[in-house]
């Protein structure tokens, strides 16, 4: 179920926020974990199984490794879990690539096994290998309530896309949480913002950016206009659903870690990877990048590192070759960063902003791309060795029909509208006049997404497939 | 303060939000939107097999969309916001310049021209070739031909290059030239088809070119309501409705029309049917498959087939006064390897009519 529907917005989420707050304290989790299970069993009827099978094997997992005092037994249990759960996720996510790999080596034509991703397994997954690997290292404890587990794994509001939440900054929550007027209306604040930005302008650009892959009037400057949408699309999509999850665990009593801080302002690529899904950055920096040594290292064995995190980064965005290369392609930027190479050249804020923004741009062509055959074709398009003329007429048009939306899409990933409102609320006057408003523009907000989701069939949620 | 706003916050959205799904729940169903001309989707079958499938899940979602309540109010919100909020031209590619409402045809679909040219030829080489038929084509221009023009502000159709990618293909046919007998006018305003009041010198320019006169004079009978056209609905914002008026007179009241696919005499023109859905159905009762007009008083005692669309619909009553027979049919709604049980191809004129709607949308075609 996607939070930006119908059926989300107006069936289910009433259904489980009336529930779930006359519900005595002792059952809130017990209505979460079933309610999780219901939303994710919704689009997924078949896959409940292998979810609830994970979660039972990490919460055995985890009471084995506290309850043995041998390290090596540790050390077994816990590979024994992280073995099964990437064996879950290989098999699921990755073995049709890996047979098409070997098909392509072998010239042999093993059969495509077709298996549908299961949605949200790479972040559930991630949450579990986090949890137990935190209860061997003995940063938190085994959880004896298997549906307090459950409640955590599964917890629909970011079940499916995230922030991967980890255990230990929403244990004391699982046990005991406080909700007040104050969190819902945060949490209802937060909510319809990521909700408008997904509806309004994510799934808007979208349109954008298929109309321009259906088109045959291409032009050196569409194809800038489709690159800078889409970095916009993915944006305000993910961090639009990063919100509505935070959102509404605060209104259920959780704080979730934030996900994006406006990662297009940054000055260089490690700062972009600073703000860009940071759940997902801080999770292989923990788990991955400090336990092979992070930088204090060599040189040699920290190129290593950061080639093997940045490789599996990508990998975990998609079984195909494009997201590999997507993620290792950050990892010479970083190196360049890193000695200073690029300060040589990048001497000037605008210049760092400039750099920055062209690296990632080119980035999320290689990441939408159907192969690398299409982004290497699109790259060169972009750069202008293609055919393709330096402008066209539909480019033209639909720069126009959606400068609005682009305009807007520009200044809302930058901080100007959260400064601007920080300002506004300094003066006693203005902050009673905001206070007045804000009722109001979330009423309307809320109004017009709905709107468009009443008329619009377009509405694709791009992490689904993560 | 803060907890006030807090708590108006909350207080506010949350009722918004429960008041909605309350009258979501409790709303009953409607059957059927007259602005889309569609029927809506009813409340899906609940079992364990649809709930395994997911196929419950889809539909529900369908169903909550159909059903939501106050639909139409959202989707005007959801067109104004488009146009007004981020100024957009078009609504769901529906926009309206100078009073008229219309869709963006566009790109041209070249694959779609070679079909529809397949198509043709199919039923060409089956029925028509080395036969004493005499066999003409038509194109319509949609109305984005007159209203867009030269105007680069809007995506239109390359209607040169449509016109002579399919006459190069159909060059068995003799082609008939009716773009300079149309004009803007000569549409609705909300709708894509053609005024039947207006395209007599369509009708005539065809006829001439086919061998025959066309002299009939008409009474100019309006349509007991004001018409809202196909558009209208699509748009979602507001729009006048307009006068619909259909040519009429003993010829066309005397004709015997009857209808193969239902098996049924019906009128030339079917008020009473047009009444509920789609008003343009009142000529020649709409999309049917098969229909033969027969005029016992007929000009001359030649017969006429239309392969043709929803515009040959209000066109062909023009030609009843000159052929004793003319049979419509519609090769979307019935393959053509069916035609021999109900026409035999001999001595006829054979007019191939379309607008460039579905000739550049083609797929329908059998």
């Amino acid at each position: 179920m996607l939070f930006s529907s119908i059926p989300f917005l107006y069936y289910f989420l009433p259904s489980v926020l009336i529930l779930y707050f006359v519900v005595p304290k002792k059952l809130k989790n017990a209505v979460l974990l079933l309610s999780s299970l219901v939303f994710y069993g919704w689009g997924e009827p078949k896959y409940l199984i292998l979810m609830v099978a994970s979660i039972i094997i990490g919460y055995f997992s985890g009471l084995l490794i506290e309850a043995t005092n041998e390290k090596s037994k540790k050390k077994i249990f816990l590979t024994i879990n992280v073995l099964v759960n990437i064996c879950f996720l290989g098999f699921f996510k990755y073995s049709d690539f890996f047979i098409e790999n070997f098909n392509n080596l072998t010239g042999l034509s093993v059969k495509l096994l077709n298996i549908a991703l299961p949605i949200g397994i790479s972040f559930y997954t991630f949450q579990i290998l986090s949890y137990t690997v935190d209860v061997y290292r003995g940063t938190v404890k085994a959880q004896k309530n298997l549906i307090n587990l459950a409640a955590y794994i599964s917890m629909f509001p970011q079940l499916i896309a995230g922030p991967i939440v980890r255990y230990s900054d929403i244990v004391s929550s699982l046990e005991e949480r406080k909700t007040d007027f104050s969190k819902v209306a945060t949490g209802l604040r937060r909510f319809i913002v990521g909700l408008s930005k997904k509806v309004l302008i994510a799934n808007a650009l979208g349109e954008l950016c298929a109309t321009f892959k259906a088109s045959d009037d291409k032009s050196l400057l569409f194809y800038w206009l489709y690159a800078v949408s889409f970095c916009l699309q993915v944006y305000f999509d993910f961090s639009g659903y990063s919100d509505m999850a935070i959102g509404l665990g605060k209104i259920l009593g959780f704080e979730f870690m934030e996900n994006f801080n406006f990662p297009f302002i940054s000055k260089s690529v490690a700062e972009f990877w600073r703000r860009w899904h940071i759940s997902l950055g801080s999770w292989f920096r923990d788990y991955v990048y400090i336990p092979l040594g992070g930088n204090r290292v060599k040189k040699s064995r920290w190129i290593f590192n950061i080639l093997v995190v940045w490789f599996l980064t990508g990998f975990w965005h998609g079984a195909a070759w494009n997201f590999i290369i997507w993620g290792l392609y950050f990892v010479i930027f970083l190196i360049l960063e890193k000695t200073k190479l690029v300060s040589l050249i990048t001497k000037t804020k605008v210049i760092n902003h400039i750099y920055t923004l062209f690296v990632v741009i080119i980035s999320f062509v290689i990441f939408d791309a159907v192969n690398m055959g299409e982004a290497f074709y699109y790259i060169k398009a972009m750069l202008g060795f293609s055919s393709a003329p330096i402008i066209s007429t539909e480019f033209i048009y639909y720069l126009k029909e959606y400068s609005v939306i682009l305009v807007s899409g520009l200044i809302g990933a930058t901080p100007l509208v959260k400064s601007a409102c920080s300002k506004l609320t300094q003066t006693k006057t203005l902050r009673v006049v905001v206070g007045v408003l804000e009722p109001i523009v979330l009423i309307a907000l809320l109004v017009l997404v709905t709107a468009y989701l009443v008329d619009g069939s377009f509405n694709p949620f791009l992490y689904f497939r993560f | 303060m803060k907890n006030f706003k807090n708590i108006a916050i909350s207080v506010i959205i949350s009722a918004f939000i429960l008041a909605l799904s309350v009258f979501a729940w409790v709303k009953p169903n409607d059957e059927f939107s007259l602005n889309e001309r569609r029927q809506l989707a009813k409340f899906p079958e609940l079992n364990f097999n649809t709930l395994v499938s997911g196929s419950f899940m889809k539909n529900f979602e369908n169903y909550t969309l159909d059903q939501f309540p106050l639909r139409e109010l959202f989707r005007t919100i959801k067109a104004q916001s488009e146009i007004s909020l981020f100024n957009k031209k078009s609504n769901n590619d529906i926009f309206e310049k100078d009073g008229y409402i219309t869709k963006i045809e566009y790109p041209l679909n070249e694959a779609s021209l070679n079909n529809a040219s397949k198509k043709f030829k199919n039923v060409y080489d089956k029925y028509l070739k080395d036969t004493n038929t005499n066999v003409y084509f038509s194109i319509i221009p949609d109305k984005n031909y007159y209203l867009i023009g030269d105007d680069s502000n809007y995506l239109s159709l390359d209607y040169e290059k449509l016109v002579t990618n399919i006459t190069s293909k159909t060059s068995y046919m003799k082609y008939i030239d009716i773009f300079s007998e149309l004009s803007i006018d000569s549409y609705y305003k909300t709708d894509s088809h053609w005024r039947q009041e207006k395209i007599l010198p369509v009708a005539k320019k065809i006829a001439g070119e086919m061998g025959v006169e066309l002299k009939a004079t008409y009474t100019k009978t309006p349509f007991e309501k004001e018409f809202y056209g196909v558009y209208y609905g699509q748009y979602a914002l507001p729009a006048a409705g307009e006068p619909m008026y259909f040519l009429e007179n003993d010829i066309t009241k005397n004709a015997v029309v009857f209808d193969y696919q239902n098996q049924n005499n019906i009128r030339v023109y079917e008020n009473s049917k047009g009444v509920l859905r789609d008003p343009y159905e009142v000529f020649l009762g709409g999309p049917l498959s098969l229909v033969t007009v027969e005029n016992e008083n007929a000009t001359t005692d030649k017969e006429l087939v239309i392969f043709r669309d929803s515009f040959g619909s209000s066109l062909s009553p023009l030609f009843i006064e000159a052929y004793k027979k003319i049979t419509l049919v519609d090769i979307r709604y019935i393959h053509p390897n069916m035609l021999e049980k109900f026409i035999e191809f001999n001595n006829q004129d054979v007019l191939f009519i379309y607008s460039t709607s579905v000739l550049n949308n083609s797929e329908t075609l059998k």
